[in-house]
């Protein structure tokens, strides 16, 4: 018996245009629309939406939490900020009217 | 309660004929939203318990919203239309009174109850009545979800196995009668649509066959033929049903109908 | 994405357990939450699975005695109110459920666990709710003592429970208020209403004394529960919260609690009671209550009776194509 369970869709939301579609949950649904047509009462009864997506959860593809990390910074990668750098104290150094 | 008190004298002819289109539109609201409501925690599958959940509260909300607006007219507040009249004093038409049935009924049900609100509510958009007006464009966007869910589900149900389509165009063909009695006329008809309030029943229920009939087809269903429209709901003629329904409804109220609830 | 046919090595014995129980509960000291794929205690999946499945059941079988009230609400408000809070009830198991199953077990399994009568449900659903009061009751009360078991559940170790529960705990906010609304309005109403609230109390109140678990004398889970941070406080200490954030309430609103041994411990700064019988609260959520068969034969009916539509869609969208690719995992 399979007929309980459908397939999984991940449901993102959208609060307002412009801003990102943030993952709110999940929903067993048999196809795409009818995930759509549950998750905006399941997930939009409430919070503001304008926009929903919803993907089966087969299609996404993730890392690990044992591979986290992969995320981890070892060595000084300062050189990628803004802070790694002094140049505001040489720019006024060399007299940049607008750092004075 | 005294009968008076459910039908205050009104200035005149037009005034009237809105206080009863009023009533119509709230008593199917409320009738139907209740019956709807009480799927809540025993549907099918549990996102769609909830989806039809919401529904059901926004035709309960509708009816509140309709409610009021006859109260500015003069009648008595929406609890007290609502958990104090008899059933002979309700105007729905009997489709939104059968019980809820299987999930087939239920959905053709809303399918075809949701697509005539939105032939309705399209029309007293632009109603020369405009408390009436205005509240017809806010109802109407929530119709929008309504019409989707009812698509999908028939779309789906219509013609997925042999049991489904088999449950789904019984339920088409208990039904059917009865949503045609949704556009019954009244003897206000006339006088509605003189005064551009709104388009005659007739005109509302061509457009709205106009609308079911290709989805229907869509979804693999035949809508009945050469049936009669089951009327009596807007003069107080109710099935068996109703009555059942009203007593349920107001059996707490009626516990103590002076106090506070 | 759990992956299953890998050794979990996750029981005691197996080869590296115990490095991999150290890491684990380094993360735990740290506060750091346990997420799907990590590498967990055999038993700590396991009384998770037990817990929030449970929950998830309490939910769905919560939604009945309130829910065969909808029809008999008194007021649009309440009405409106009662329906949109039953629906919620649903959508908690909806989102339970999915909690659960990233642990490894299916919805599907889980609810056959519950017709079955094999999986348990909370206490209190097994009663009736005989009047309009019951619901007032349940709404206030109830979900009164389910809120600071959820709050306290929301900051547990496992992700996925955590988040759900957050979202539950803003809802439940709701449910007090309308519950606490409908026994005031009760409390300050007619003759008739108030006699029917304390009717109501009455008859509800062991079974809340019970809603938070067995005496921690008792509990044999709380422990290892607390160890690995599912659970931050005992039964006792969820129930002496209660009593203290709620009993001051009842008292305000004129009614009284059936317990002759009630009292304020100044000492201790503790309320005292009777001790519930715990040999009746495990009769009860065994299946022995006075609506446990009903219950269950409630959801078995909406169950079957949903069995040709859960079919019907799942049918209708077989054939469809949808974008399906295998997990890939990064190693």
């Amino acid at each position: 018996m399979t007929d309980t369970q459908w397939r999984v869709y991940e449901v993102f939301h959208q609060q307002a245009r412009g801003e990102p579609h943030v993952h709110v949950g999940s929903v067993h649904a048999p196809d795409p629309e009818t995930a759509l047509l549950m998750a905006k009462e399941q997930f939009g009864r409430r919070q503001a939406c304008v926009n929903m997506w919803v993907v089966p959860q087969e299609a996404i593809s993730a890392t690990s939490y044992e591979d986290a990390d992969l995320f981890q910074h070892t060595t000084d990668k300062s050189y990628r900020e803004p802070f790694g750098y002094e140049t505001t104290k040489r720019a006024r150094a060399i007299g940049d009217p607008q750092e004075l | 309660m005294s009968r008076a008190l459910f039908q205050p004298k009104l200035a005149d002819d037009w005034q009237t004929a809105v206080a009863d289109l009023l009533v119509r539109l709230a008593d199917d609201e409320l009738v139907i939203g209740h019956r709807n409501s009480e799927w809540t925690g025993l549907a099918p599958i549990l996102e769609a318990d909830i989806a039809f959940s919401s529904m059901a509260q926004d035709e309960i909300g509708h009816a509140l919203a309709y409610y009021r607006l006859l109260h500015e007219l003069g009648y008595p507040d929406p609890d007290t239309m609502a958990f104090l009249r008899e059933p002979q004093d309700f105007r729905c038409a009997s489709l939104v009174s059968i019980p809820k049935g299987d999930w087939s009924v239920s959905i053709v049900r809303q399918f075809l109850y949701d697509t005539a609100e939105t032939v309705r509510l399209e029309a007293l958009c632009d109603s020369a009545y405009e408390p009436l007006a205005s509240l017809a464009r806010k109802l109407r966007t929530e119709e929008k979800y309504h019409l989707l869910h009812g698509k999908t589900w028939l779309h789906r149900l219509g013609d997925a196995t042999d049991e489904s389509h088999r449950r789904v165009q019984t339920a088409l063909d208990l039904l059917w009668p009865h949503a045609l009695g949704l556009f019954e006329p009244t003897r206000w008809d006339r006088t509605l649509a003189n005064e551009r309030i709104q388009p005659s029943e007739p005109t509302l229920a061509q457009e709205w066959r106009a609308r079911v009939e290709p989805l229907l087809t869509d979804a693999s269903l035949v809508a009945p033929e050469g049936v009669e429209p089951l009327f009596g709901g807007r003069v107080g003629r109710h099935p068996p049903s109703l009555a059942e329904l009203i007593a349920a409804m107001q059996k707490v109220f009626r516990l103590d109908p002076g106090a506070q609830w | 994405m759990v992956q299953f046919n890998q050794p979990r090595n996750d029981r005691p014995g197996d080869p590296g357990y115990e490095q991999h129980l150290a890491a684990f509960e380094a993360r735990l000291a740290r506060g750091d939450r346990v997420e799907p794929g990590d590498w967990m205690p055999n038993d700590y999946r396991h009384q998770l699975i037990r817990l929030i499945h449970v929950h998830a059941n309490s939910e769905i079988c919560g939604a009945l005695p309130e829910g065969g009230w909808i029809p008999h609400a008194p007021t649009f408000k309440r009405k409106l109110a009662l329906c949109a809070k039953v629906q919620d009830e649903v959508g908690h198991a909806q989102l339970l459920y999915r909690a659960c199953e990233t642990l490894g077990k299916s919805r599907e399994e889980m609810i056959e666990e519950l017709l079955s009568g094999k999986a348990k449900f909370s206490n209190v659903f097994h009663y009736h709710a005989q009047t309009w009061a019951d619901v007032a009751v349940i709404a206030w009360l109830i979900d009164a003592a389910a809120i600071v078991n959820q709050t306290m559940m929301a900051e547990g170790s496992y992700g996925p429970y955590a988040r759900a529960l957050k979202r539950i705990c803003y809802e439940e906010a709701f449910h007090l208020t309308h519950g606490y609304d409908m026994c005031i309005t009760l409390a300050t109403g007619s003759k008739l209403q108030r006699a029917m609230l304390q009717d109501a109390l009455n008859r509800w109140w062991t079974p809340i004394m019970m809603f938070h678990g067995p005496s921690d004398k008792e509990s044999k889970h709380t422990q290892l529960l607390m160890r690995w941070r599912i659970k931050l406080k005992t039964n006792d200490q969820q129930r002496q919260y209660f009593l203290k954030k709620y009993l001051p309430k009842i008292f305000n609103l004129g009614l009284t609690v059936p317990d002759p041994e009630l009292r304020y411990d100044e000492q201790t700064k503790e309320w005292r009671y009777t001790e519930p019988d715990w040999e009746e609260f495990k009769s009860v959520v065994n299946g022995n209550g006075p609506a446990s068969a009903l219950r269950l034969q409630a959801r078995r009916m909406a169950h079957e009776e949903g069995r040709w539509v859960r079919e019907a869609l799942a049918a209708a969208a077989s054939g469809r194509t949808v974008p399906m690719s295998g997990a890939v995992r990064v190693n």
